[in-house]
């Protein structure tokens, strides 16, 4: 198993403990119950957890210059948690604890501390002007036009957590598919499902699929 | 370094998405052997799957952009930065590839927009040298050999048409029923958007089984039909046609009279090789194109291949997408079949002096963003938070967006030009993208998006949100208008058959040919102009043959 993690045990406890702040758990489960954190430690081994393989059973080996992209991005994403939990450690002994052992509203005002710096607003809001879906989505993003490496730590980690309890359990998040159940999402039972082309989703449709005037 | 040099071709082809491959169809079909050179792989329907975090999050089919940055800045006297500018797969079937294949034919006015409209200050508009009649056979040609399903008569506004579609529509998705009910109930025309998927079993292939992962993602079915899976295999089976993935051209080179004579490209392993060719044509998407032209420089050319009035690359449009996001009690599944099995209106894309703007677009439902999981979000959503997750939970199933297409008008200034400092993998400069909307293009996405908002209140909706356009961020991948065509060669790059007007062996057959973008989605038309360029270059050989 130590070569499919990257986090060291208490960067794991900090991250998992933050991610459980992104998506809490309330009446049903949340960002812990999920498995977040296995999905982003695992993304952060290297790149051999990068692309499931289309029907599911195992990942794909990257080779060329996808190989190269993949192996510079996570080095990026890597450091910038490192540093990520040490900010988030140096602003929780202000208030006299490691963040893992601060109670969760505590936690909630040392992540908007670290998302927005006090006297750097400008610089938050440059940050997150680079990313309109996971930042401050004041609007409606047709596609993710972020390249990850250009996110800074709080907004990464809000798009890491959504990744690990919406994606596909393969890729080691959405444990039983809670993420999916909380939503009510009805995807399929695995990958292989849609490769195969067995997953439909004609049950969500109109009651009269037909449109008038071409019945036959 | 050694160059592998090949034997001359009778067409060499750089690009295999929707244009491309359209020319490479017609072209093998009528005798001439083509060689196509493409930038990424050549991929087949196994390796696609129903996999969000690798189709949108992580580039599988998007151009990653550690590898192939662009810049884009707001005006020339603004820093560019690096941005995913208006993506679009770089691989074989092209934008094909991840679409929801939504496929209205522009109408009569639009080839006269001009004309229509009159001249609006800022803008650099132009009729097109070519009209709707004459493409006409071509759009038939598309739609059929894509079995398009749709409605042949439901678009009250819709120009003639000399057959219907091959397939009826696809099935009512609740989204769409509730557009329809708020048109209808504001007496507005709307109709089945007509789409590249088989509503049942056609040419071979079946019916699609309507998975939720479709927009932006590989389609391992088969079912919805795209350049890869339709036209390649077409110009495959003449045993004319060449097709060379993972193939990056550097270059088109020219002779010492200044015409195309073939493209030096790099392999996957680096070798570099040199292809000749009788024609050229280009069809890399508006905006990579002209990058290529730009990078194509010689003693004949010395601003870029065909440049010598410096229009390459300027009268670029992107058409904004925008949506009025709205929220009903029962659920809407607004995922279900991929969240675009839509509802359309062209009840406001005609011209229409009084609106004081001139044109308008394109409207239809469509899920809110990407409408998966993971992509889902709404207009002023927290990014994270017990708010954040209440908000996924009450409105995945219950929220749809009302959007629509702005037809952006041309501007000398907004241009493609190569960046001075970015380069990409292959370390050639990226494509910087200037652009600064026009204040019709603004006026237009607000009136839409009201009218939008009205079509969702009047299908009875909880709550609306209009989200403006502001800028252009080219989020939904159309790019139009860097190699405009025209009659005159002192006002444009191309001629009426798409031919270089200072390079006679050389074509230009993507969007980049487009004098304005329009208001509608324009693949559907980029396929067939590239059909009528192709059938235009047979003419020509057949012509030279036989006297």
């Amino acid at each position: 198993m130590t070569d499919d993690t990257f986090f060291d045990p208490h960067q794991r406890a900090t991250i998992a403990a933050a991610m459980a702040r992104m998506i809490p758990t309330d009446d049903v489960p949340g960002a812990a119950e999920a498995g977040t954190i296995d999905f982003l430690d695992r993304y952060l081994s290297g790149p051999g957890y990068v692309y499931a393989a289309p029907d599911g059973d195992g990942f794909e080996t990257l080779t060329g210059r996808r190989l190269e992209a993949w192996t510079r991005r996570i080095a990026v994403v890597r450091e910038r948690y490192v540093a990520g939990v040490e900010l988030l450690d140096a602003a929780a002994r202000r208030r006299g604890a490691d963040f893992v052992d601060l109670g969760p509203e505590a936690q909630d005002q040392v992540l908007r501390e670290v998302e927005r710096p006090e006297g750097r607003e400008e610089e938050a809001d440059l940050a997150r002007s680079q990313v309109t879906l996971y930042g401050a989505p004041v609007e409606v993003a047709l596609q993710q036009t972020s390249a990850e490496v250009d996110l800074g730590f709080l907004p990464l980690l809000a798009l890491h957590t959504r990744q690990g309890f919406y994606a596909d359990p393969v890729y080691g998040g959405n444990r039983d598919h809670v993420g999916w159940q909380v939503i009510g999402f009805p995807g399929p039972a695995s990958l292989a499902e849609v490769h195969q082309g067995l997953y439909t989703t004609i049950d969500y449709f109109a009651d009269n699929r037909v449109h008038p005037g071409t019945e036959d | 370094m050694t160059t592998t040099r090949h034997d001359r071709t009778d067409v060499l082809i750089i690009g295999a998405g929707a244009s491309g491959a359209t020319a490479a169809k017609v072209l093998t079909e009528r005798g001439l052997r083509v060689v196509a050179l493409e930038k990424g792989p050549w991929r087949t329907k196994e390796t696609f799957s129903g996999d969000e975090l690798a189709s949108i999050n992580r580039y599988d089919l998007w151009p990653d952009p550690l590898l192939n940055p662009r810049t884009h800045r707001t005006g020339a006297d603004q820093p560019a930065t690096e941005q995913l500018f208006c993506p679009v797969p770089q691989m074989v079937g092209g934008g094909t590839v991840h679409w929801q294949g939504w496929l209205p034919r522009f109408t009569e006015d639009d080839f006269r927009f001009h004309s229509v409209v009159g001249g609006v200050p800022g803008a650099s508009l132009a009729d097109w040298p070519i009209t709707y009649a004459e493409l006409e056979p071509y759009y038939t040609a598309v739609e059929w050999a894509f079995g398009v399903s749709g409605q042949a008569g439901a678009n009250a506004f819709e120009s003639f048409r000399s057959k219907g579609y091959p397939c009826p529509p696809m099935p009512m998705s609740r989204y769409a029923e509730k557009y329809h009910a708020g048109a209808s109930a504001l007496g507005w025309n709307s109709f089945p958007t007509p789409q590249a998927a088989l509503s049942q079993p056609f040419d071979g292939r079946p019916a699609t089984v309507l998975s939720a992962f479709a927009q932006q993602h590989g389609d391992p079915t088969g079912t919805r039909s795209s350049a890869l899976n339709v036209f390649v295999p077409h110009a495959v089976a003449t045993g004319r046609y060449d097709l060379r993935p993972d193939s990056y051209v550097r270059e088109i080179t020219v002779d010492e009279r200044g015409r195309a004579r073939g493209a030096v490209y790099e392999d996957a392993q680096g070798t570099l090789h040199e292809q000749r060719a009788d024609v050229v044509v280009l069809a890399c998407g508006a905006v990579e194109t002209a990058r290529l032209m730009l990078l194509s420089t010689s003693a004949r050319h010395p601003h870029g291949l065909a440049n010598d009035n410096d229009l390459v690359g300027r009268n670029v449009t992107f058409h904004e997408f925008s949506s009025a996001v709205a929220t009903f009690d029962d659920p809407v599944y607004a995922w279900a079949g991929g969240g675009y099995v839509s509802a359309s209106s062209f009840q406001f894309y005609a011209h229409d002096d009084d609106r004081g703007f001139a044109g308008g677009g394109h409207m239809a439902s469509s899920g809110v963003g990407i409408p998966l999981p993971i992509n889902w979000t709404m207009p002023d959503r927290p990014a994270w938070g017990a708010e954040a997750k209440r908000i996924d939970r009450e409105l995945f199933n219950h929220s749809m967006a009302a959007s629509m297409v702005v037809h952006d008008l041309p501007q000398h200034d907004n241009r493609v030009d190569l960046d001075d400092t970015v380069v990409d993998d292959w370390g050639l400069p990226v494509a910087r993208i200037t652009l600064t909307p026009h204040e019709n293009d603004l006026a237009m996405g607000r009136f839409l998006i009201d009218r939008s908002a009205e079509i969702m209140e009047a299908a009875g909706a909880t709550s609306v949100q209009r989200v403006y356009p502001e800028r252009v961020t080219g989020n939904c991948s159309h790019q139009h208008g860097t190699t405009r065509m025209g009659d005159d060669p002192a006002t444009s790059v191309l001629d009426r058959d798409c031919r270089a007007h200072t390079v006679d062996n050389l074509f230009v057959v993507d969007g980049g040919s487009f004098p304005t973008g329009t208001g509608a989605n324009p693949t559907l038309t980029i396929m067939a102009n590239a059909w009528r360029v192709a059938d235009r270059i047979a003419d020509g050989r057949d012509a030279r043959t036989t006297s």
